[in-house]
């Protein structure tokens, strides 16, 4: 790979980065709320106004605030969570870890299983196995994630179905802990990306399976394995990788997120969760902008990724 | 008699559709010996690629049926194979050489790779001796840089180079049989000319037979010995090119060849072509479907199909031939 | 085109189901509007928990209210919702696509595409709290927060007909004659994006009733009246102590709902012969 081609993208995603960092600062900071009058007492003086104001730093001009609010991303010295008074970047390498392990088996299993019901479906495109999977991955989209988390919970972990794993929590110490509260969420995640995953894959391999070289392939002997694990999905390759690096911070936020507040998961989903219930402001800031320079990091090392996979694009 | 390397025998292909079968091949028969070329002509749509992946046997299981007597490669069958018999012997007794080399070769393997997968896929052997082998292959379509090509992605090589690493491909296992499906049609004149001499070189020192498809009268009377002329999945005529130019029996043959442009140091004749169009596959005409474009066609020509009168490989179907 | 469509679409059973279950669910929203159905969905009408019976044919709620009346009332409000999302965001997106498509690689268009960037690289629940939190709890956050996001997709889409059409000819030829830039976009260019703008259309309506769920579990949705959302954030204490009311029968009608839209989506893709990459 060349070098010019690395900065080219590298530098595509500063304005990307400024807008993301801009947005939630507009509207986490400056429209955010205004701490003033938590901090005085009733009747405050104009000049007790004044002086907590300087000291939140309200008064100092807009792009200065907004220059804060990047030095402090970039230095990860977020300030102190308003409830509990821990440093936001403590708490937040303290829940990371959890919130990878929560998410991180679901979402590879989810992609995979779609990925191969996907490539199923594709190569049966138009008879009835394929009705089946599309059908059945119809279905699967029109279920709500809160629908499944509470449907399989009642049938998994109450005594009204299985009951055979803890209601919430997470207690992990060993693999069989791991595996005893990890089970019920990573299903959840895994049934409610599936139907989704399995619909964007089918499509894109739909596709190559039609290309020109395929039927060559086969007219010089290539059968199925051949043609689907080497040729389809080398040529799928990036579709694929565009989804799992888009799908990445999502999946990671929006899953954990909703996971870890439904479960009880002390993880970084949780904290945003008490965060936006409680208000509390610099770890939602924090939490925001992060995010935001995370998919742009990650938009950014797909682009890479692409010119290594593609020989085309690395010409170009 | 020798055995032909390729011998078709009374082959059609229909289209299965909810309002009947809708034919698109009609009872092809032809043979080619070792070390012979044979042209199938025809306008496109006529069912010259429909004949020959069929041949192969790469027409999709639905909606698509295929009925033959009998499809021989030196004397073996190859029309009742199962799957995995017939992938055994596509790439290695036969091999197809695509219009499109540019779409025809997987964008995202260097040719190196592709031609070394072929040979691999056949005969296995060490990595070492696929390698020689598939360089082996390119050198003897002319590329005195082998290793370059081999290493090179397709969109790297030019529309011609593509096709001779594409020959290269489909010569790799020294096929008995190769069918070159409009092998020319992309690429522009200078390339055509270095592609066909490099096909008639490969015809006489592997003495592979060769099946050109195309709709260019040109290609084929450069290259090929004998010709089939093809009008709506019909053998309308078969004969020797020589024949064919100097005394075509099929009207449709004598409007097909009056349709190419002649340089003349007198005054150009007016370019000709043939009245009405071709019908649809849905909507043939009862009889010969070329009747009603036909100006020697009579009545009993929109009421009966004439046979091929077929006599040592030559014959038109015609009631009233030229 | 439309009656050809129509056709279609009619000899397709998957996809005049979901017409039709769509059509119910929207009858039950404008009966709900319209105060023949569903008003006494805060009415303490009973005790807490009823089971079912004759007068409350899905049982009573914590508080008990009636669970079939708050069921009937949440379908419209995800009718509200989806409605405005949808009209809203539609518009958005089919305005900047339509301006950036014009005046595609123009300093308008990179602005409108590093907006679109910028807003597709924010996980969506923290730019709904994000937005919530500016707003200081005012109730239309939420929809804001989904028309700010959702016009992205479409705009995507709509740039990308504007430039195909731009280039044919009768635009040209608008152009020729002197006929105002802009303007041809709208007289001419629009109209031909009519059925894309369609189906989209119905994509956003799932993910806008789909994202209220899980926004009013969060506490960031529907605080006025009562949501299916709503309904499964009570449910999910209560299934737990074996009331299944709630979550019965607001999973039951969100699903038949989504499940009608996804169905009609796919049929009228198919019905208007243009398939293309989901998400």
């Amino acid at each position: 790979m060349n070098g010019p081609f690395l900065t080219r993208r590298l530098l595509y995603g500063v304005p990307l980065m400024l807008g993301v960092t801009f947005i939630s600062f507009l509207l986490m900071v400056y429209f955010g709320p205004d701490k003033t009058y938590e901090l005085l007492g009733k009747n405050p003086t104009a000049q007790q106004i004044t002086e907590v104001r300087h000291a939140l730093g309200y008064d100092r001009p807009f792009l200065l605030r907004y220059g804060d609010y990047v030095r402090q991303l970039v230095t990860l010295d977020l300030g102190l969570s308003d409830s509990t008074g821990e440093p936001v970047s403590a708490i937040l390498v303290r829940t990371l870890p959890v919130s990878l392990a929560l998410v991180v088996p679901g979402f590879i299993i989810g992609n995979l299983l779609g990925l191969a019901l996907g490539l199923l479906a594709a190569w049966h495109r138009g008879q009835w196995l394929d009705k089946l999977v599309m059908s059945a991955s119809v279905v699967g989209m029109s279920i709500s994630f809160l629908v499944i988390i509470i449907g399989l919970q009642v049938l998994l972990c109450t005594p009204y179905g299985l009951n055979l794993f803890p209601v919430r929590g997470w207690q992990v110490h060993d693999p069989g802990s791991y595996l005893y509260y990890v089970t019920v969420p990573t299903l959840a995640l895994v049934l409610v990306t599936l139907g989704y995953n399995t619909r964007f894959y089918r499509a894109i391999m739909a596709d190559e399976i039609e290309r020109d070289h395929i039927r060559a392939l086969r007219a010089f002997g290539a059968g199925p394995a051949e043609l689907l694990f080497k040729h389809v999905l080398k040529n799928s390759l990036i579709p694929v990788l565009t989804r799992f690096m888009f799908s990445v911070p999502f999946v990671l936020i929006s899953g954990s997120l909703l996971l870890e507040s439904y479960f009880g998961i002390p993880g970084v989903g949780l904290v945003t969760f008490n965060a936006i219930t409680s208000g509390d402001q610099p770890i939602l800031k924090a939490v925001i902008g992060l995010t935001g320079v995370l998919f742009v990091v990650a938009l950014t090392v797909n682009d890479i990724l692409y010119s290594i996979v593609d020989p085309r694009v690395a010409k170009s | 008699m020798n055995t032909p390397a390729l011998s078709v025998k009374n082959l059609s292909v229909w289209f299965e559709t909810e309002s009947g079968r809708i034919p698109v091949v009609d009872r092809v028969g032809f043979s080619i010996n070792a070390g012979d070329a044979t042209g199938l002509v025809g306008e496109s749509g006529c069912g010259k690629t429909m004949t020959a992946m069929a041949i192969l046997g790469l027409l999709p299981s639905t909606g698509v049926s295929v009925r033959a007597d009998a499809i021989e490669i030196n004397g073996r069958d190859i029309y009742n194979l199962n799957a995995r018999q017939r992938r055994a012997v596509l790439g290695r007794d036969i091999a197809m050489i695509f219009q499109q080399p540019a779409t025809a070769l997987d964008p995202v393997f260097t040719m190196g790779q592709q031609i070394g997968a072929v040979y691999k896929r056949h005969f296995g052997g060490s990595q070492q001796h696929v390698r020689q082998t598939m360089l082996d292959a390119l050198r003897s379509v002319g590329f005195n840089h082998a290793e370059d090509i081999a290493a090179a992605y397709p969109h790297q090589l030019s529309g011609g180079m593509r096709q001779l690493a594409m020959i290269a491909m489909a010569t790799v296992c020294k096929p008995a049989v190769i069918i070159a499906d409009e092998p020319t049609t992309a690429l522009d004149s200078s390339s055509r000319a270095l592609i066909l001499q490099k096909l008639q070189h490969l015809q006489t020192r592997h003495q592979t037979a060769i099946l050109y498809i195309s709709h260019d009268l040109a290609v084929v009377r450069q290259s090929c010995h004998d010709v089939m002329v093809m009008y709506c999945g019909r053998i309308m005529e078969t004969t020797d090119c020589q024949s064919l130019f100097s005394h075509a029996r099929h009207p449709y043959s004598a409007g097909l060849l009056s349709c190419i442009p002649r340089i003349s140091a007198t005054r150009p004749p007016p370019i000709s072509s043939i009245p009405g169009q071709v019908p649809a596959p849905t909507d043939l005409p009862a009889g010969c479907h070329f009747a009603p474009r036909c100006t020697r066609a009579e009545t009993r020509c929109r009421q009966a199909v004439p046979e091929l009168d077929d006599q040592n490989g030559r014959g038109a179907a015609c009631f009233r031939p030229l | 085109m439309m009656r050809d469509t129509w056709q279609r679409l009619r000899s397709d059973p998957y996809g005049m189901g979901g017409l039709i279950v769509v059509t119910i669910f929207a009858v039950v929203a404008v009966c709900v509007w319209t105060g023949l159905l569903g008003q006494g969905w805060s009415e303490v009408s009973g005790n807490r928990y009823e089971g079912v019976s004759a007068t409350h044919l899905f049982g009573t709620n914590l508080l008990g209210q009636d669970i079939l009346n708050r069921t009937l009332f949440g379908t419209a409000t995800a009718f509200e919702v989806g409605l405005m999302v949808t009209v809203c965001s539609t518009l958005l997106g089919t305005l900047l696509g339509g301006l950036a498509g014009w005046y595609s690689h123009g300093w308008l268009d990179e602005i409108i595409l590093w907006a679109k960037g910028v807003l597709d690289s924010i996980p969506f629940y923290l730019f709904a709290a994000a937005v919530a939190f500016a707003l200081q709890g005012n109730p239309w956050a939420m929809h804001l927060a989904m028309i700010i996001t959702f016009w992205t997709t479409t705009a995507r889409i709509i740039r990308g007909e504007v430039i195909r059409i731009k280039e044919r000819e009768f635009i040209e030829a608008a152009r020729a004659i002197g006929l105002p830039g802009l303007k041809t976009v709208f007289r001419h260019v629009l109209p031909n994006t009519v059925h894309i703008l369609l189906v989209q259309g119905t994509i956003v309506f799932v993910a806008a009733i789909n994202t209220e769920v899980i926004l009013s579990f969060l506490g960031l949705g529907i605080q006025d009246g009562v949501s299916w959302g709503l309904m499964l954030a009570e449910s999910s204490q209560e299934v737990l102590a074996g009331h299944f009311g709630n979550f019965i029968a607001a999973g039951a009608s969100l699903f038949l709902l989504l499940m009608g839209f996804n169905l009609l989506a796919d049929a009228l893709q198919d019905a208007l012969d243009m398939r293309r990459l989901p998400g």
